[in-house]
């Protein structure tokens, strides 16, 4: 089972009647940041939470690197840097006492071997010039940076991060996506959720959408978008000037819809499958309407998301 | 394979220095600029005590200065034990809760350390500052003990018994601040329970339940009291040593101190094992169902083994204390002393009321609730299987109930029969319906609370303990005091509540004429009747709790 750098298998957690995590299996290979996505309570926190050991699923097996968390969780813990929703800090700690603590429990060496470490991570996000101030002095941002840093500490070959970048401004986030990504080159598997949807397709180099604790889909941003995009497909195309005629044309066709005309261009609707797509296309450019271009827009992650929180506020 | 890796990385528990954990609180709690004022304020308050004392005595006191010296050790002990005790305790508490409250608990639970290390680490870190100012008010204990001329035996004796009390209720106070959720009750919980342990357990101790004041350090201070007291106040001692029984248990006599440490060290091991419990995993219950029935037949043993001798010598019984206290106010001769029939009614019912409320508080420690037992079947179901294991968490509590019912039962009546049996009562017989009654009060008593709780949860069972156990109780009392012609419903009012279930069974055990005849007459009549209905609702619950069970099983189908 443990190929992965994280092989989840059968995993189900319960509170109560309510089913947070409906049987999943999931298997992310090392080197790789994976994004986790899905409306709120479709099960993040919980699948994020079993996997940081911090809570015992009703069942299933969980390795991470190999590593059989249920049997081996204080192992598991060397291998593990877990990020928090939110990520508290202590009030009574300076920001260089905070993270040395956590050398400390995970044993990097002597007080001058832990002491670099802490500045090393300080170093990566941009928090050395804090580092006698106290943690509760810190902006959200900070926080979350800190935070961060502490999760980099013992050089975790798993990185499980709920939500890392919401507080954070645009240039604080790019620079988090950048360290996430050089830990990924640097071998690190980092588990990402966001609701930043987009900017969890830049980051990652393949995701899921999770939804009722059910896994909806996996893989790449492109096969995630074409496996739960809308079965209609938005097309555009540009004509060398304004054409009347080709919108009747349209209106004409069943398979059309929503059709919106701005100068040379024209969005609709299409519904049908490839082939069918591919014959209409044929129809339209010998149809002598001026077709100068012609463009598939596929949906957006964030309208993915949408539609499946609709489905649930439906069911 | 595994193994092998944490021996070599993990620090043992017993390494409290190298406790990353203790190590993370020194660093917060100990920082100069708020340790310096705090320990300048009880430095200075020990310096006063032993200073103000010692030189008060030796002028105004014309006493030598062995005798003086000894005079601030008990006003030192007092202060070392608020500063250990109370604000340790409560420090515990209240700094446990915060951390849970603000999340940053869940950091240290991701930490690769056992269970038992970080129980430690908790238990030495967060009262660090507490050690290091009881520390800071030693020397003055030390030297009025050296110019005192008190062995070094009764000084390791006080000390080592002080420190494992002050584990004890820091270990308390760790608990309490892992279970409840609001800080400042935490904290102010856990002070209580030590304010407590201080005030209102000595009394009880008075009724026979002697074994309950061994979690404090009292039996050791008084066993040395004599050398913490001028030569000239010998007789003040003698009489007072007279009074502390001495730590009997069955047929053995045990140094207090030996006593107070096992006493001691077995609620600490309770204790973390429930710890253990939590760190380990989060959703476990405090006590494991073997765990929770073993204390209770631990707790059962030393109440009864510390009881029974005291029975013959006479001092078990609250008037013997009195009078020897307060008789010649009284007009008791104390030579000639004799313990009343009431005190048979008194101690055999306050005997089944502690041993009911134990089978309540085990109870309360190992019933699952209704999400528990959900995983409980899925997790069975996942691999194959159709039972719970009567061990594991997701199961009924009923049979350990039953077990705790059949040791309590045997304890109780052991008890009763003792002090029936014993010299000072000839006159009375133990009732051919003793046992019967005594086995009925705790069936009906424990199966009840048992299966109500695991039926309808906790905030239906506390409501049903103030219906059913508290208003019936405070209606018989209103109805009883108001006038005579109202006693006899004021009997059976009472007799309804569980709580007085103990207290009426008494009565049937060993009828005594030493009360109202309405009383007399009232008490078996309500008993009986309360508990032939109890054992009717007891059958009804056990039914009804079987049908629970299965319907959650089968839903998990």
């Amino acid at each position: 089972m443990s190929a992965g750098a994280i092989e989840i298998k059968d995993l189900r957690v319960d509170y109560g009647d309510f089913v947070a995590v409906n049987d999943i299996s999931l298997s992310v290979p090392y080197g790789e940041v994976f994004g986790l996505v899905g409306p709120n309570g479709a099960g993040k926190t919980s699948t994020f939470r079993v996997l940081a050991t911090l809570m015992e699923p009703t069942y299933g097996e969980v390795s991470l690197a190999g590593i059989d968390i249920l049997e081996n969780t204080e192992r598991a813990r060397e291998v593990i840097g877990y990020m928090p929703d939110l990520a508290p800090v202590p009030s009574d700690l300076k920001l260089w006492e905070f993270l040395d603590f956590h050398a400390d429990t995970h044993r990097l060496g002597n007080r001058k071997e832990r002491r670099a470490r802490v500045d090393e991570c300080l170093d990566i996000v941009n928090l050395t010039e804090k580092e006698n101030a106290w943690c509760k002095a810190l902006s959200r941002g900070q926080t979350q940076r800190l935070v961060l840093a502490k999760t980099l500490m013992h050089r975790p070959s798993v990185m499980i991060l709920d939500e890392p970048a919401s507080g954070l401004d645009p240039l604080s986030r790019r620079e988090m996506r950048h360290a996430l990504q050089k830990l990924a080159k640097g071998g690190a598997t980092v588990l990402v959720s966001s609701h930043i949807l987009t900017e969890l397709a830049e980051m990652c180099s393949s995701l899921c959408v999770m939804n009722e604790g059910n896994l909806l889909a996996s893989g790449t941003a492109e096969e995630v978008r074409a496996k739960l995009g809308k079965k209609e497909r938005s097309l555009r195309a540009t004509f060398l000037a304004e054409n009347e005629a080709v919108l009747r044309w349209l209106r004409t066709d069943s398979r059309i819809s929503e059709i919106r005309a701005d100068g040379p261009d024209v969005t609709f609707h299409f519904v049908g499958n490839d082939e069918e797509q591919v014959g209409f296309l044929r129809t339209l450019a010998s149809g002598g309407f001026g077709l100068k271009a012609f463009e598939e827009e596929g949906s957006s992650f964030e309208d993915i998301l949408v539609q499946v929180a609709e489905e649930n506020r439906k069911s | 394979m595994s193994e092998e890796w944490q021996r070599e990385k993990m620090v043992p528990f017993w390494k409290i220095w190298a406790n990353p954990i203790v190590r993370r609180y020194a660093r917060s709690r100990l920082r100069p600029v708020s340790l310096g004022g705090v320990l300048l304020v009880f430095v200075l308050i020990a310096a006063f005590i032993f200073f103000s004392i010692r030189q008060g005595a030796m002028g105004q006191g014309q006493l030598e200065l062995m005798d003086a010296a000894r005079l601030p050790i008990v006003p030192l002990l007092v202060l070392q034990g608020l500063i250990l005790f109370m604000l340790g305790t409560g420090q515990v508490a209240g700094a446990m809760t915060a951390e849970a409250d603000e999340g940053v608990l869940e950091y240290q639970r991701l930490a690769p350390m056992t269970p038992l290390t970080k129980v430690v680490g908790y238990l030495f870190g967060l009262p660090i500052r507490e050690w290091v100012i009881f520390a800071a008010t030693m020397p003055f204990s030390i030297f009025s003990m050296w110019q005192g001329k008190v062995p070094l035996g009764v000084f390791l004796e006080i000390y080592s018994v002080f420190i494992v009390a002050g584990v004890l209720y820091h270990l308390t106070g760790l608990l309490a601040g892992t279970v409840m959720k609001n800080r400042r009750w935490a904290f102010l919980g856990s002070m209580g329970l030590v304010f407590m342990l201080y005030t209102v357990l000595p009394q009880v101790a008075k009724f026979g339940l002697v074994y309950f004041k061994y979690f404090t350090i009292l039996p050791v201070v008084e066993e040395s009291f004599a050398y913490f007291v001028p030569r000239s106040g010998q007789m003040v001692i003698q009489t007072m040593q007279e009074l502390v029984p001495t730590a009997r248990f069955f047929g053995l006599n045990f140094p207090q101190v030996v006593f107070t440490l096992i006493s001691q060290g077995i609620l600490i091991l309770a204790m973390s094992t429930m710890l253990w419990r939590r760190w380990r995993r989060n959703e476990s219950h405090l006590l494991g169902k073997v765990g929770a029935v073993g204390l209770f037949a631990w707790v059962q043993l030393v109440i009864l083994g510390n009881a029974l001798p005291l029975i013959e010598t006479g001092q078990l019984f609250p008037s013997r204390e009195f009078g020897r206290r307060f008789g010649r106010f009284a007009g008791v001769d104390p030579a000639n002393w004799q313990p009343e029939a009431w005190e048979i009614f008194m101690m055999i019912g306050i005997f089944g009321v502690v041993t009911l409320a134990m089978i309540w508080m085990m109870s309360f420690l190992i019933i699952p609730n209704e999400e528990g037992q959900v995983r409980g079947w899925r997790r069975v179901r996942k691999k194959g299987g159709s039972r719970l294991s009567i061990l594991s968490d997701p199961a009924t509590a009923t049979p350990w109930v039953f077990l705790m019912v059949a040791i309590g039962s045997v304890g109780w009546f052991t008890f009763a029969k003792a002090i029936v049996g014993s010299r000072w009562f000839p006159e009375f017989q133990l009732s051919s319906m003793a046992l019967l009654a005594i086995v009925m009060v705790l069936f009906t008593g424990g199966i009840l609370v048992q299966t109500i709780l695991e039926t309808k949860g906790r905030k239906f069972t506390i409501l049903a303990i103030i219906l059913g156990g508290v208003l019936p109780l405070m209606l018989g009392m209103i109805a009883a005091l108001t006038k005579d012609e109202l006693l006899p419903a004021g009997v059976w009012l009472i007799g309804i509540s569980p709580m007085s279930w103990a207290m009426y069974a008494s009565q049937v055990v060993v009828p005594i004429d030493d009360m109202p005849a309405d009383v007399i007459r009232g008490i078996p009549l309500a008993f009986w009747f309360w508990q032939g209905v109890a054992v009717l609702l007891s059958l009804w619950m056990l039914n009804l709790l079987r049908r629970t069970r299965k319907e959650i099983a089968e839903k998990t189908k």
